[in-house]
């Protein structure tokens, strides 16, 4: 399968008046076309920063320093050359790769939806950034049908006018002339038109995610509506435009069990049906056993292990994974549970080398000193630990082999 | 035998009172790293030593009415600063040094006097809106809203009209004019307080209502409190200051800034060679309420962001 | 539908407030002596001679709540009492002076508006920079200034220094005398409109150049006011997760901070427009005073002093009324641009 996202040694860091917080320190990940990856990890880990790297939405204090993120470009054979790094691209590319080509949605859903605007306006805004070509073009198609229809001349000629000036605006945008003639109606009466089928669209789109009513619903505002329902308009929105890459930031951690499996469900079968990749973010293994094909584990700005979901659990390798695992009470299990001693480290001044060396069982001499790389073990399964890196690896140069 | 107990209930003590003394070191680490709120200090140290120390900056001319100014002659045209008059005079022959200096202490009078009945005035009748609801919540709301619903300024004016034109009854105006949103603020956070499990807890235990009130509601609701108490010391005397420059206030000659800058308001341009001849007699008075006034409010807008706990530990 | 019933009960709100508005101001009435409180009553100058008979008339010695009725059956009717600082009935003293002060607010509410909203957005939007520091100081400035003391400093450097540059009054002596004359309609008698109505520019600018310090004056507290609020509720709207959904949309910047952050942000600032109005009342009663502008506030302040009961009471019920109307239109456009408010 082709691979659709790879990231790269992603370094980001945030400068704040106690330090710099070197939230991600060489994260690499890799999703495949139509395939979920799970990112788990504890609360602090970095897999929010990932995500929000992703999309370049790092604001102040925060910056990205260094990484390559290598996303697949449209309809190309999967070679070296159908990759952008999105990471060199402008703002204005970016802006069109946002809620287009990569969506994102949020852990609180009541939060990520503006209460003063409603449901309409928000999800409309979604097929009005991205999609007013096809828009228009169906604004367009309206009234050709028209022209065909009437019979008076006079109204035949009226549409026909229309058309052009619309066949204007859809070609150029933002010429002086469209400018203009929006001080006067006919752009406005456009710009209706092109809501109007914006609205439509947005009316199928939350039939698709069992909106019950959906007709009714658009006019309402957000605080209106369950949480479970709000958490369906925003996927509304993330899907909306049928982006390769959906990221889900713990949609459903703020939802109750029974909510959340209708989300799980509903997401899982989108994106079966859009063939949209997802990166599925989350600290519940139980979620990642059942929504994802792969799995990442992060701990403290680093992955540590990337495998198949079943190998995971049945054979991890990293020391924190199979402490992570360890720690899920069983039922029928007695007996203390097992937490992992120790606590996350502060990453203004996180530990030497590998950063989970203070809290590991394992620990060697080297894990103080060098900070372990992916090392590829048998079925694709990846792990950065010190305990599989072979001895000839150039990853341990600089190791002194004193304390 | 008994110094071991007394130094046994004195580490008793301080280990209970250890999280609190935490927070207000805290607090006072945070006050002294914001230079606003340090500046705003400094305004504040520094009128109150004017203050203080009155009586030997501007010694009394009339030893049993220290706030009448001194005056150097009858007529009306003002003069500059020089070695007798530090500020000049302004018109009338008062001396500005003397007014701004024992203006210092009426301002602190009307500051404080006005500001801390409100405050108490307020707490009381909004704990007892707020902690017994009902009729005494509707009476007491709805009058808070009648005041509400007025200018203070206006209000005021006319209270002082009614009561007659003196610096007391500019106070008394101020202070009904001024009680009720300290109520107002109070209510509102007994009724979110009220709420709250402690306060049930509390109750299960079997504490009375006076208690909880002073234990549990009060501590929580006093942060707003002291933010807005601050900023109306500033407001209050310029209210005041505003009402005796109107001439609703102080007697004449009596040590006001407010009443200082009426009298300068004939003098603003001088003769048509020196416009600003007489510059001295409005705007010292008036940087002296700017400062004084200014200081309140850096004070209340520091604490404002020192005191409240979503924004302290930025 | 909802809106409708909001509405509907915001003016149903309306009336106790009123009611508590004319007991407080009937209590101040009788903190005056009967003799005073008798020129409320009388709308003639010649009855001021027979005190004595007025009082019986309206029942000044009777129990309180008989002349609480006398007195509110008088202001229903419109008669408010003889101003003797106006010379003339209360009730038409205060339209005779409020096309002046009219004038002011006309000027100055939209200048607060969009100054302080302009301003607190840009501190909100690059927090930490010079931009933030140097409104934010101005802001804290101008609060804390002595609106009548800052008057006076303009009026010592625009007035004074400047020669006479930006003067004080209405209008200067020329086209004070036009104004008066036979060639000069008064429609509206606020000057810059009609200046317009009739067609002489001349006048309108003079009457500009007049209104520059006031207006300055009266907004610069308010101002500092709005902008702080601004700064601040623009703050948490930017910080609202809605604005990473936008961003995440793929929405522009421009739109993000116009379109969803501001909407969000606006609305403290419309609650304290109501609070800016009750400003304006008692800063026109200074600013009016200082640079001789004869309006409400100016009529008011000479009332104070001049004991004038009946123009002080009518100062309170008037700014009163126009206060509860003014909370009235805030709520309501607070209920249209917040969908939690009306729904809720």
């Amino acid at each position: 399968m082709a691979k659709l996202l790879e990231v790269k040694d992603l370094v980001t860091n945030f400068y704040t008046y106690e330090g710099i917080v070197k939230a991600l320190d060489g994260v690499n990940l890799e999703i495949e076309e139509g395939k979920t990856l799970g990112l788990v990890g504890e609360t602090g880990c970095g897999k929010s920063v990932t995500a929000l790297s992703i999309l370049r939405l790092i604001q102040p204090p925060g910056k990205i320093e260094q990484g390559k993120i290598y996303f697949r470009r449209d309809g190309k054979p999967s070679k070296k050359s159908s990759y952008l790094d999105l990471l060199e691209q402008s703002e204005t590319f970016m802006r069109k790769v946002r809620g287009n080509k990569i969506s994102m949605i949020f852990q609180e859903p009541s939060s990520a939806l503006n209460p003063v605007y409603s449901i309409n306006d928000q999800v409309s805004e979604s097929f009005l950034l991205h999609r007013s070509k096809e828009l228009s073009e169906g604004v367009i198609k309206e009234i050709e049908e028209k022209v065909e229809k009437t019979n008076s001349i006079l109204k035949k000629m009226t549409y026909k006018m229309k058309r052009e000036i619309y066949k204007k605006i859809l070609v150029d945008q933002n010429s002086s002339l469209v400018k203009f003639l929006s001080r006067i109606s006919v752009v406005r009466v456009y710009n209706h038109r092109l809501k109007k089928s914006a609205r439509q669209k947005t009316i199928e789109i939350l039939n698709k995610l069992g909106v019950p009513h959906p007709q009714k619903l658009v006019d309402r505002y957000p605080h209106e509506l369950s949480g479970g329902m709000q958490q369906r308009i925003v996927i509304a929105m993330a899907l909306a435009c049928h982006p390769k890459l959906l990221i889900a930031d713990e949609p459903t951690s703020n939802l109750d069990v029974t909510i959340q499996a209708q989300i799980l469900d509903l997401i899982r079968k989108l994106s079966q049906d859009l063939g949209t990749s997802v990166l599925f973010i989350t600290h519940d293994l139980g979620v990642v056993a059942e929504m994802c094909d792969r799995v990442a584990v992060m701990y403290a700005g680093n992955v540590c292990e990337i495998s198949e979901v079943k190998e995971l659990f049945k054979n991890s390798l990293h020391p924190y994974t199979k402490a992570l695992i360890n720690a899920i009470p069983r039922p029928g299990s007695k007996g203390k549970l097992k937490s992992i001693k120790g606590t996350v480290p502060n990453l203004i001044n996180p530990p030497s080398g590998c950063r989970f060396h203070p809290r590991c069982p394992n620990q060697m001499k080297i894990c103080r000193q060098i900070k372990p790389e992916f090392t590829r073990v048998e079925n694709n399964h990846l792990v950065a630990c010190h305990l599989f890196t072979p001895l000839d690896s150039e990853h341990l140069t600089g190791f002194t082999g004193e304390e | 035998m008994r110094l071991e107990l007394k130094v046994k209930t004195w580490q008793k003590f301080k280990k209970r009172m250890e999280p609190g003394l935490k927070e207000v070191k805290f607090s006072l680490s945070r006050v002294r790293k914001s230079p606003l709120s340090l500046a705003g200090l400094f305004l504040i140290l520094l009128f109150v030593f004017i203050a203080l120390a009155a009586p030997y900056f501007a010694p009394p001319k009339y030893l049993h009415e220290p706030y009448r100014i001194p005056r150097d002659g009858y007529s009306a045209t003002p003069r500059p600063p020089s070695r007798l008059h530090l500020f000049g005079t302004t018109e009338g022959q008062y001396d500005i040094y003397y007014g701004v200096i024992w203006g210092t202490r009426t301002a602190f009078r009307v500051g404080f006097m006005v500001v801390g009945s409100i405050m108490i005035i307020g707490i009381v009748l909004g704990s007892l809106s707020g902690y017994y609801g009902g009729v005494v919540d509707e009476i007491i709301m709805r009058t808070v809203d009648t005041f509400m619903s007025l200018p203070t300024l206006i209000l005021a004016m006319a209270l002082v009209s009614a009561l007659g034109h003196s610096l007391d009854n500019v106070m008394k105006a101020l202070i009904i004019v001024g009680w009720p949103s300290y109520a107002r603020l109070i209510r509102g956070d007994i009724l979110r307080v009220r709420e709250e499990d402690y306060v049930e807890a509390a109750r299960a235990v079997g504490c009375s209502d006076l208690t909880i009130i002073f234990k549990h509601v009060l501590p929580n609701a006093i942060y707003p409190l002291l933010v807005m108490a601050s900023l109306d010391v500033g407001a209050m005397v310029l209210t005041a200051a505003a009402l005796s420059f109107l001439g609703l206030g102080a007697p004449i000659g009596y040590a006001d800034w407010g009443q200082m800058i009426s009298f300068a308001r004939n003098w603003i341009v001088g003769p048509p060679g020196n416009p600003l001849a007489y510059w001295y007699a409005v705007t010292i008075p008036g940087l002296f309420i700017l400062f004084f006034v200014l200081g309140w409010n850096l004070l209340g807008d520091a604490l404002r962001d020192i005191l409240d706990p979503k924004l302290r530990r930025r | 539908m909802e809106m409708r019933n909001y509405i509907i009960r915001r003016f149903l709100l309306v009336i106790p407030v009123l009611f508590g508005v004319s007991i407080l101001v009937f209590v101040i009435l009788l903190l005056f002596s009967p003799a005073q409180r008798a020129s409320v009553f009388i709308t003639d100058i010649r009855q001021l001679r027979d005190i004595q008979g007025v009082i019986r008339k309206h029942g000044l010695d009777a129990p309180i709540y008989i002349q609480y009725f006398n007195w509110i059956k008088e202001v229903l009717r419109g008669n408010l009492g003889w101003s003797k600082t106006a010379q003339q009935p209360v009730l038409q003293a205060l339209f005779y002076f409020l096309p002046s002060t009219f004038e002011l607010a006309l000027f100055s509410v939209p200048l607060i508006i969009l100054v302080g909203i302009y301003l607190g957005s840009l501190s909100a939007v690059h927090p930490g920079k010079s931009i933030d520091h140097a409104t934010r100081t101005l802001a804290i400035i101008g609060w804390s200034l002595p609106t009548f003391w800052f008057g006076l400093i303009l009026l010592m450097i625009f007035y004074g220094y400047f020669r006479g540059l930006l003067p004080p009054e209405a209008l200067g002596t020329e086209a004070a005398l036009f104004v008066k004359s036979q060639d000069f309609t008064r429609f509206t008698r606020i000057n810059t409109i009609d200046a317009l109505l009739n067609g002489k520019f001349w006048i309108f600018l003079d009457a500009i150049r007049h209104l520059i310090l006031p207006v300055i004056t009266l907004t610069v507290v308010s101002c500092a006011l709005v902008m702080r609020i601004m700064r601040s509720s623009m703050l948490e709207a930017l910080g609202g997760g809605y604005v990473t959904t936008a961003r995440a949309k793929g929405a522009d910047e421009a739109t993000v901070i116009k379109k969803h952050a501001r909407k969000n942000a606006m609305i403290p600032v419309v609650t304290i427009s109501g609070y800016i109005f009750a400003w304006m009342m008692q800063g026109v009663v200074i600013t009016e005073t200082i640079f001789n502008r004869k309006g409400l506030g100016w009529w008011w302040a000479r009332a104070a002093v001049q004991l004038d009961v009946p123009a002080i009471l009518g100062a309170v019920l008037f700014s009163g009324l126009l206060f509860v109307l003014t909370n009235l239109v805030v709520d309501l456009m607070y209920a249209y641009l917040d969908p939690r408010v009306r729904l809720g």
